[in-house]
């Protein structure tokens, strides 16, 4: 494998990643698909450079007091019982040749529809600014149905008083993302975080940076332990990479407007749900495929 | 005067069989091959990417009759499985698992003249000579076998499909660079002399490998030489490896312990400057 090549891929993830705000591993795992490296190899391995880079964020973070421990450690639980879930069905999936189908649906689902809503959203606001008008407040009721839940817990940074239940369902599904896609998550948990829980926006990213660096780290161990899937050198040249330009990222990101990063955020979303999607409407230039598990 | 040295013992390339005790004698002086590799052994470390390796050798031809030399390289025994796409309401989904039991992880055949030309297709099948050749394993019914907790198909040799299987293994193997025939990779140097190259792409799996050589004369095979490969793990490259397979859970503590340092120090290093 080309050691140069990887860090310098590394540092552009990383870079695009500081400069959203985002893990970046939904970039990563497509590139290296591309690249030729198995699909399971990419995914357990650059879940451990999300590991890296969430590890790097969350310290940032943390001296901001902007994490929120207790609504990150409820949620990293259900984010472990997710991956643990998401390791099992992905080895059963990787063994009935079907891994790579579900990771396309998945990115072509998850990734279409965040990236087309982030972009609408996005486009409006920067319309309603252009032609002068007010920028149209969000209602902050939240749904009701989060306070008929049991198990209440209070949660002072994020100033809820809400039931544990939905923050660990969102651990849940983000756990299980972890292990099928690779990525962290933050591209779903931030939306649910802000219009499902309402929490305060100031402690939003911190929060499921800390959620991401659990999971993925969970994953992690259970990729290596379970698949052995885990590729510690390609890993390794990633995150190095990664952790340095996603630093240049954050500071470039000073100099563009909330609104505008957004949008473009929802379009780089989209286009990679697409391209990834897409291998499951062309026709394939080879009907058959090796599955894993041959040896060899 | 010089007292001639004695007759040098024969090499041992060159002993012939004892001739046949009746009748009278002569010698059938049949043609005869030997060759030798370069390296024996190849070590994959760190920055192992793939090998070439020289196969070298001499024909003893003393009769008129032209001959022909075929090399043949295999990998280890492994099992194969394929899947297959199919259309299902406009989208390329993938079939159940097809297990081929064992097939060579990885096949070269090199040869002085295209093999239609050497000899006869009953030939080469019976010695596994060429892509066309290849033994894989197939029985003669279709089962079902658990594999890793998954139901897999083994393939039949007998069901309609089979070749077109059979193909899609060869055509992967092919286009991963596992696979190779070459008709004009063995090449004289000068007459009765020949070289060829094997080249190991940084996919060939480790284990030990077979190689054969033959000499064909009017479509026979009349001699041949075999020798062994070895690939193997050395130095960080085996380390990790070892540690990965054999380890596994501890392997994944460390590449996260390793994850956390590089971001912490990378949050360390970048607040200072």
């Amino acid at each position: 494998m080309n050691a140069p090549f990887l860090l310098a891929l590394g540092a552009l993830v990383g870079f695009i990643s500081g400069l959203f705000g985002i893990g970046g591993g939904f970039l990563m795992a497509p590139v290296l698909v591309f690249m030729g490296i198995p699909p399971a190899v990419a995914v357990a391995s650059q879940a451990n450079h999300v590991v890296a880079s969430s590890t790097s964020s969350v310290l940032t973070y943390s001296k901001a007091g902007s994490v929120d421990y207790r609504m990150g450690g409820v949620m990293a639980l259900g984010g472990a019982v997710g991956a643990l879930f998401g390791v099992e069905l992905f080895r059963i999936l990787r063994l009935l040749g079907q891994a790579d189908l579900v990771v396309a649906v998945s990115y072509l689902l998850l990734l279409g529809s965040i990236g087309a809503l982030t972009l609408k959203e996005s486009l409006t606001t920067i319309l309603a600014r252009r032609r002068g008008e007010p920028t149209r407040r969000e209602p902050t009721r939240r749904p009701l149905w989060l306070y008929g839940l049991p198990f209440r817990m209070r949660f002072p940074r994020s100033g809820l008083y809400i039931s544990a239940i939905p923050p660990l369902a969102l651990g849940v599904f983000a756990g299980i993302l972890s292990a099928i896609m690779g990525v962290g998550g933050g591209f779903i948990l931030v939306p649910a975080m802000v219009y499902v829980l309402r929490m305060r926006a100031a402690v939003v990213v911190g929060t499921s940076l800390f959620q991401i660096l659990i999971t993925t780290a969970v994953t992690t161990v259970l990729q290596a332990g379970r698949n052995q899937t885990v590729d510690i050198v390609l890993s390794t040249l990633l995150m190095v990479g990664g952790v340095l330009g996603a630093q240049y990222g954050a500071k470039a990101s000073a100099r563009f407007r909330a609104d505008e990063m957004r949008a473009a955020l929802g379009l780089l979303i989209l286009l990679v749900g697409l391209q990834m999607g897409l291998s499951l409407f062309l026709r394939p230039d080879d009907p058959f495929a090796l599955a894993p598990g041959g040896g060899g | 005067m010089m007292v001639p040295p004695p007759p040098p013992p024969e090499p041992p390339a060159l002993v012939q069989p004892a001739p046949e005790p009746p009748g009278p004698v002569v010698v059938v002086q049949t043609p005869s091959i030997s060759a030798a590799l370069t390296d024996t052994e190849i070590e994959v470390d760190s920055s192992y990417a793939g090998a070439a390796l020289v196969l070298y050798g001499a024909v003893f031809n003393p009769g008129d009759d032209p001959v022909d030399v075929v090399l043949v390289v295999r990998g280890p025994e492994r099992p194969v499985r394929l899947i297959r796409k199919v259309r299902v309401a406009g989208l390329w989904l993938n079939s159940r698992p097809v297990v081929f039991e064992g097939a060579p992880a990885f096949y070269v055949m090199a040869s002085t003249r295209p093999l239609s030309e050497i000899a006869g297709f009953g030939v080469l099948r019976r010695m596994g000579v060429g892509l066309d050749h290849i033994r894989i394993d197939a029985p003669d019914e279709q089962r079902t076998v658990n594999l890793y907790g998954v139901r897999d198909v083994v393939i039949s040799r007998l069901g309609d499909d089979y070749l077109d299987w059979r193909r899609a293994v060869i055509r992967l193997k092919e286009r991963d660079g596992l696979y190779r025939a070459d008709p004009s990779g063995v090449r004289f140097v000068d007459p009765g002399l020949f070289r060829a190259e094997i080249v190991l792409p940084p996919e060939a799996p480790t284990g030990e490998y077979q190689t054969e050589v033959w000499l064909f004369q009017n479509g026979e095979a009349i001699s041949v030489r075999r020798n062994t490969i070895q690939v193997r793990r050395v130095g960080v490259e085996r380390w990790i490896h070892d540690f990965a397979f054999l380890q596994p859970w501890l392997y994944g503590l460390v590449s996260v312990l390793l994850a956390c340092f590089t971001g912490w120090t990378a949050s360390r290093w970048f607040r200072r400057s």
